[in-house]
């Protein structure tokens, strides 16, 4: 309840300010196209052994880079889960350059922020499910295992958990939306000191520096609860040896 | 309606002192661990940026708070 209060508030407030209302299809679409034209484009320079041609290269460097955060989080297993990240980083990290040069910034509205946390909450929760099975899945939400009358505990941990997850879509979304919806006001007022002098200008290499955070906080939070969710129990030991040996072969080429 | 105004003002002010204060202490750790144990520097690097990211959420949540806020003066 308190959830879409807060969502109604930020929904009004905003569509009050700049008026986005229906522009965000526009800015989102967009986006869109800009990171399919690109994934195009990389996809036609995959001709050679060594690509020359320069979005394949860039497209490499940023799957390398993905990929190298992804092992160091996760471990070698969790090379699969960069595709799903490669897409977030992208399309957060396109819709936040966006309001650099633009009018307006998709992601400066909640309603795609908390639509992208929801498809990311999902997302790790379908993995969780896939990795250790529905039942396992719920009993990872119970917290280590306990005996005897410490099942009262077990049952305190699982409803704590539950509204930490829940708590996730929160603190997803808004965080991407207060720090590019922030810089855009703090700009916007700082234009409006002198009428005609756009001052805000000089924060443009800080908006641009958030920009690139904001995408990458995002993709390694979104390792982060993939870590926990496709985590097992009892085999621990192993998989953290396991990371350790893929760790220095595989982390390598990423900073190279 | 002043009174709302000269919330926000400190709210955010205050949110602002202490969150850099804390992400400055976590920076802190974060880049003494990194330049005495070079060979653990992405680990480091990457559970300080998580420390940060959580740190900052705090001033945001108030960012947020007084943009609500921001609505009700008229």
């Amino acid at each position: 309840m308190d959830l879409l209060q807060l969502s109604n508030h930020l929904v009004a407030s905003v569509s009050e300010e700049k008026e986005m209302g229906w522009n965000i299809f526009f800015y989102s679409g967009l986006t869109m196209a800009i990171v399919l034209v690109f994934a195009t484009m990389a996809k036609k320079g995959l001709t050679s052994r060594v690509y020359t041609y320069l979005p394949t290269r860039a497209a490499e460097h940023l799957y390398l880079f993905l990929e190298g955060m992804t092992v160091n989080v996760i471990g070698p297993q969790g090379k699969k889960y960069v595709p799903f990240l490669l897409a977030i980083w992208t399309f957060i990290f396109v819709g936040n350059i966006m309001g650099l040069l633009l009018p307006a910034t998709p992601t400066a509205d909640w309603s795609l922020n908390i639509a992208m946390a929801i498809i990311t909450v999902v997302y790790v929760q379908y993995e969780g499910i896939k990795q250790n099975g529905l039942l396992g899945h719920i009993k990872h939400f119970s917290g280590p295992k306990l005996g005897g009358a410490m099942i009262v505990v077990s049952g305190l941990i699982f409803v704590v958990e539950i509204v930490s997850e829940c708590m996730k879509l929160v603190s997803l979304s808004l965080r991407l939306y207060g720090n590019i919806e922030g810089g855009h006001i703090v700009r916007s007022s700082l234009d409006s000191i002198v009428a005609g002098i756009p001052i805000g200008g000089v924060l443009l290499p800080i908006k641009f520096f958030t920009c690139i955070i904001q995408a990458f906080v995002w993709s390694i939070l979104t390792c982060t609860y993939l870590s926990i969710a496709t985590s097992h129990g009892h085999d621990d030991e192993h998989e953290e040896s396991h990371s350790d040996h893929g760790h220095s072969a595989l982390a390598e080429p990423a900073h190279a | 309606m002043e009174s709302i105004a000269v919330g926000i003002g400190l709210a955010v002010g205050i949110a602002g002192l202490g969150v850099g204060i804390g992400q400055g202490l976590a920076a802190n750790g974060g880049l003494q661990g990194m330049a005495r144990q070079p060979e653990a520097a992405k680990q480091i690097n990457n559970s300080m940026l998580l420390a940060l990211v959580f740190l900052e959420l705090v001033f945001l949540l108030t960012f947020v708070l007084g943009f609500l806020l921001m609505g009700k003066i008229h």
